[in-house]
């Protein structure tokens, strides 16, 4: 397991949920959070990639650390985002 | 009255929109997507809109704010990529504040395949021409019914949403009878094929088209090859290939006479207020003199009352009042200005300066219209995002 994963202090699912579901969701998240604390989303909408880049520049308590794409076992895209609470 | 009716009463659909759209009625279009999928991809209408970009995070995180930024003087249709953000837009932020605000049902998915056909009323009594406009891309395709009571019909450049193309075939009991493509299209993926499949009427396309300019490597879908100078007898009436290598080595024209009418359905080649380019083949400065040589030698010597009826506009207001794209060749050789009279090296400098931006997807698209590959419905409509840019780029700027 890399550092990174390691971080990662929740996890949020959201395959198959469409907008506005991914970002609303991952808000209510991070407003449980303590400040410093990473979410992980998992979503399969396209869409959230540049949804959560645009989200996070408009929310003032959380930054996007990170987001990968990989495929998962059933072929599925899955697009995945690492959130951090920062206010 | 439950949360989910009322939705569906703000529902609007695609077809409620463009009549919007073409009506030129007073609206502000709220686009909630992020703003890079904005930049991408916009509705446009035939007449100015307002047109709003703020995306739905921004409702969510500062409301008051964003609403602020809405006009309340006109109503409000909010669009998103599939729906469910405009609709919670909609539900949860504008209408309790008491915007009059309705949601395009499906989003830009469903206006991108989404078709409105008109018939085009100078064919009339020859021939019962459907132009079909997908007006999120800017393609056009034909259906031309033909014989007594106009019951055959050839299809020309088929969309992949074949919905379009049968409906209009039930509804006035058409037979088709041949399909053709004029060129193996690279902006969008053909139906042509499996409109065939499904017809059992066969599907022409050029040969020269049938090899993958990139790739090199032959189509494998089954097809019927056209050539210039062939003639196909509709009934009475004669529809003539022409070959105009060009926008791609096969590329062809289908000139259809009938009745004392004659009509291009000119495909990839002239367009109302442009022409197509030269270089999505990867070969622009080879094959730029033969699209000259094609457009001014075989295209342009047409009878001048020939109406042209193209493949592609590039914004709605290209459209007549009528709603259809639609121009005789006299009109065309003076009001477009590609089509200018220019000798072959100066045609080839400008059309060689005047490319707009290689969309790699298309060398995808026309993998998939030979039969290289066989896309998923998802990456169908990826691959297709987004307005054709198969013109030469000044047709693009407003």
């Amino acid at each position: 397991m890399s550092g990174e994963q390691k971080q990662v202090n929740r996890e949020l699912d959201v395959r198959g949920a469409k907008c506005p579901m991914p970002i609303v969701r991952a808000r209510q998240e991070v407003q449980r959070m303590a400040v410093g604390e990473v979410l992980r989303v998992v979503a399969t909408d396209p869409g959230s990639v540049n949804d959560f880049k645009g989200w996070v520049q408009t929310a003032k308590n959380v930054e996007l650390v990170k987001q990968e794409e990989t495929i998962d076992a059933n072929g599925q895209r899955l697009y995945i985002h690492y959130l951090r609470r920062i206010a | 009255m439950s949360a989910t009716s009322t939705l569906e009463k703000a529902q609007l659909s695609p077809a409620d929109l463009k009549q919007m759209l073409d009506r030129g009625e007073s609206f502000t279009l709220l686009d909630v997507r992020n703003e890079e999928e904005f930049r991408r991809w916009q509705v446009e209408g035939r007449h100015s809109v307002t047109v709003l970009n703020i995306p739905y995070y921004q409702f969510l995180e500062a409301p008051e704010e964003a609403v602020a930024r809405v006009p309340r003087d006109w109503p409000v249709v909010a669009i998103c990529a599939k729906g469910g953000s405009s609709a919670w837009v909609v539900q949860e932020i504008l209408r309790p504040r008491g915007y009059q605000a309705v949601n395009l049902e499906g989003g830009m998915e469903a206006w991108g395949k989404f078709y409105q056909p008109r018939v085009l009323p100078e064919a009339l009594p020859a021939f019962r021409i459907w132009q079909l406009e997908r007006p999120a891309r800017g393609c056009l395709h034909y259906v031309v019914a033909y014989g007594p009571q106009y019951r055959r019909a050839i299809v020309i450049d088929p969309p992949r949403h074949l919905d379009a193309v049968l409906q209009l075939a039930q509804e006035h009991s058409l037979s088709i009878t041949h399909i053709f493509d004029t060129h193996a299209h690279a902006d969008h993926i053909s139906g042509g094929v499996a409109l065939a499949k499904l017809t059992g009427a066969p599907y022409y396309l050029h040969p020269y088209d049938a090899i993958h300019p990139l790739d090199v490597l032959p189509a494998t879908i089954p097809y019927e090859m056209t050539k210039d100078g062939q003639v196909f007898t509709l009934d009475q009436d004669r529809l003539h290939v022409i070959h105009i290598p060009g926008h791609t080595l096969g590329n062809t024209a289908l000139y259809l006479e009938g009745n004392g009418k004659r009509f291009l359905f000119s495909g990839d080649s002239i367009f109302l207020y442009s022409i197509a380019r030269p270089d999505l083949g990867g070969r622009g400065e080879t094959w730029a003199p033969l699209h000259y040589r094609s457009l001014f030698h075989r295209l342009l010597v047409l009878p001048d009352d020939t109406l042209v009826l193209p493949g592609h506009f590039s914004q709605p207001k290209e459209a007549r009042s009528d709603g259809l794209y639609a121009e005789v060749l006299a009109e065309l050789k003076r009001r477009n200005p590609d089509l200018k009279q220019r000798s072959e090296a100066e045609f080839v400098q400008y059309m060689l300066s005047s490319l707009p931006e290689f969309p790699k997807q298309y060398i995808e698209i026309k993998r998939i219209n030979i039969g290289l590959v066989q896309p998923s419905q998802e990456y169908a409509d990826e691959l297709e995002f987004g307005k054709n840019v198969c013109a030469l780029a000044d047709a693009y700027r407003k």
